[in-house]
């Protein structure tokens, strides 16, 4: 199947050409706003007005049992700066920005390895992407237990595969300096869909190029830095933006890893050491009844995600320049 | 040359594939285990008794999770709540797109950059007035609180347009000219041209929605409700010393996509080439 990429942002009506008999015009119009209005509807109940929503009750002590009340800043100044009252407001922040600086550059080389060493060969590249992709498309309910399982400290798996090289049993979801880095491993686990958009990148090299280099006597390690690095460069960018968005957000399997006890109890693992900012927000959102906090906490993040972004685009800019 | 060259590529290969595969294959084999099997001081890959040594796998485990586990009518749910939802959003994605990508009418620009718009706002950030809405529709803890919520995506509209556009538009004015209506014309000309996008669109949604636990998880308190994953996630929490259960459990949730992606594996990789699709 090839897809083909169309760059015609806007197709200007051609009434001229477009007109089968009188009537037509206007026509268009109604079939038009017919058409688009379900997606519409949906579009303003189930996102412009939770925007606007969320919004209004950031300014609000809404607890879900009364009436919300204007508060103004507070819920954001007291989650900045009132450690009192949010005593782990920060220390999920530092529990997410540990993470993003671990998993997202993790998973990225470990997609780009992939995907060298399978635009290399030919034979049985699609049995091994295929096996590579699976994690992908794994529930994260199923991948959150199975991991759990392969972290047992007694009878774990990766226990015992560290065993063979003499490592040590650790008590990898219980040991708070183990916590982020066993989670940025499933991360990279899950690499499957940066590997294909880098493969799709490697392919877009054209031959030419490389065989120009080897006949100018570039050895594979030069090949690499001078040519594959430079022409994936949009690609990396792109996967970095992405994965660093998607790693602040890290929720659900947070939330399966360090739920148990039987029922819906969740904590934020040993000492917190699990509490990523979203999880902390759910926590508030739905086991506090702090919806004024969770929704101050939801534009903080917002905001902070914009900021990484912007900062990510001028650096991409002055590197070009 | 190049195959004496290739080894060490074909080693690491092997190697990132294990670390890939074998957690599933620990997932199968634990699942088919008896309980006692399963707490080995040398962990075996494959449903071995502890003493003999010999195969003796079981689906007591399955029996256990499908029925005491209530993951048989999870299962249930999960499916039935994927057939109306998948086709449902399928439908309302592609009208949207055909509308904006051919058809003509005031305004339409202007909507379509308002809704690309939308798509920056995070998820997690509607959640909270997502669950409010839905309460004052009288769908919370319900399977319309399932459908509803999650019956378009902004994304897939942007997708599908996007291949709308790049069709050509002959056959339409041919079309038009000869008296068909825009409605005819989706159907007899667009929906046949755009087979492959579509595919795409649906088999991914597929996988996202079969996955989802965060929006069951807070939609969602009536047991006999629970999809697949929000009751895995129980199962995992409530017998967390068991993990043969669990593994069962992860096993149900898995295969079924697994096949999927295999049946539609070269789809899936183009699309996901193609868009840089988040799943």
């Amino acid at each position: 199947m090839a897809v083909p990429v169309a760059e015609r942002p806007t197709d200007t009506p051609r009434p001229g050409r477009l007109l089968g008999r009188p009537g037509r015009w206007r026509r268009d119009h109604l079939v038009g706003w017919l058409l688009i209005a379900p997606a519409m509807a949906y579009f303003i109940v189930f996102l412009l007005y939770p925007a606007l929503a969320a919004l209004y009750y950031s300014f609000t002590d809404w607890d879900l049992r009364t009436a919300p009340n204007w508060v103004g800043l507070a819920n954001y100044t007291d989650l900045l700066f009132d450690g009192a009252k949010y005593p782990h407001f920060w220390q999920s922040v530092r529990v997410t920005l540990l993470y993003t600086l671990i998993a997202v550059p993790l998973t990225m080389g470990t997609a780009l390895c992939q995907a060298l060493l399978l635009n290399a060969i030919r034979r049985g590249s699609g049995v091994f992407r295929l096996l590579l992709f699976l994690p992908v498309v794994t529930a994260e309910a199923a991948v959150g237990a199975i991991w759990r399982w392969l972290y047992d400290p007694q009878y774990g798996l990766v226990n015992v595969v560290l065993g063979l090289a003499g490592i040590p049993r650790q008590n990898w979801l219980n040991t708070p300096g183990l916590v982020i880095p066993a989670l940025a491993f499933i991360a990279a686990w899950q690499c499957g869909i940066s590997m294909i958009i880098y493969l799709a990148g490697l392919k877009g090299i054209p031959a030419s190029i490389r065989e120009a280099a080897i006949i100018d006597g570039a050895g594979p390690v030069q090949r690499f830095r001078r040519i594959v690095v430079p022409m994936l460069r949009p690609t990396t960018f792109y996967l970095l933006v992405t994965g660093v968005i998607a790693a602040l957000q890290v929720f659900g399997l947070v939330y399966v890893i360090f739920s148990g006890g039987g029922g819906r109890s969740v904590t934020g693992g040993p000492e917190q050491a699990g509490l990523t900012y979203v999880l902390h927000l759910y926590l508030f959102a739905f086991r506090y009844d702090a919806m004024g906090a969770a929704c101050a906490m939801s534009f903080i993040l917002l905001v902070f995600i914009m900021i990484i972004t912007a900062l990510e685009f001028r650096l991409v800019r002055q590197e070009a320049s | 040359m190049s195959r004496i060259r290739l080894a060490p590529v074909y080693a690491i290969l092997v190697v990132l594939t294990l670390v890939s595969v074998v957690p599933f294959l620990w997932m199968l084999a634990t699942s088919f285990k008896h309980g006692p099997d399963v707490y080995t001081k040398v962990p075996s890959l494959l449903p071995l008794d502890r003493r003999t040594g010999e195969w003796s796998p079981t689906l007591e485990n399955y029996e256990h999770v499908v029925g005491i586990g209530g993951l048989g009518r999870a299962f249930l749910n999960s499916v039935w709540v994927c057939l109306v939802l998948v086709p449902a959003k399928l439908l309302v994605d592609a009208l949207a797109a055909y509308a904006f990508a051919r058809i003509p009418f005031p305004g339409r620009d202007r909507l379509f950059a308002l809704l690309l718009a939308g798509m920056m706002v995070p998820t997690i950030t509607l959640l909270v007035p997502r669950i409010h809405v839905t309460q004052e529709l009288g769908m919370f803890d319900s399977g319309w609180g399932l459908i509803l919520p999650n019956v378009a995506s902004v994304l897939d509209i942007f997708l599908l347009r996007q291949f709308f556009l790049s069709l050509p538009r002959e056959l339409e004015e041919a079309a038009l000219i000869d008296g068909a209506g825009r409605m005819q014309i989706f159907w007899r000309i667009i929906v046949p041209l755009s087979k492959p996008v579509l595919a795409v669109v649906t088999i991914t949604s597929f996988i996202f929605h079969w996955n989802d636990l965060v929006w069951p998880l807070v939609v969602l308190n009536d047991p006999d409700l629970y999809t697949l994953p929000l009751a895995l996630q129980q199962l995992a929490s409530s017998e967390s010393g068991r993990a043969y259960y669990i593994m069962a459990g992860a096993a149900l949730a898995v295969v079924p996509v697994i096949i999927v992606l295999m049946v539609f594996q070269r789809r899936i990789m183009e699309g996901i080439a193609f868009s840089g699709l988040k799943s």
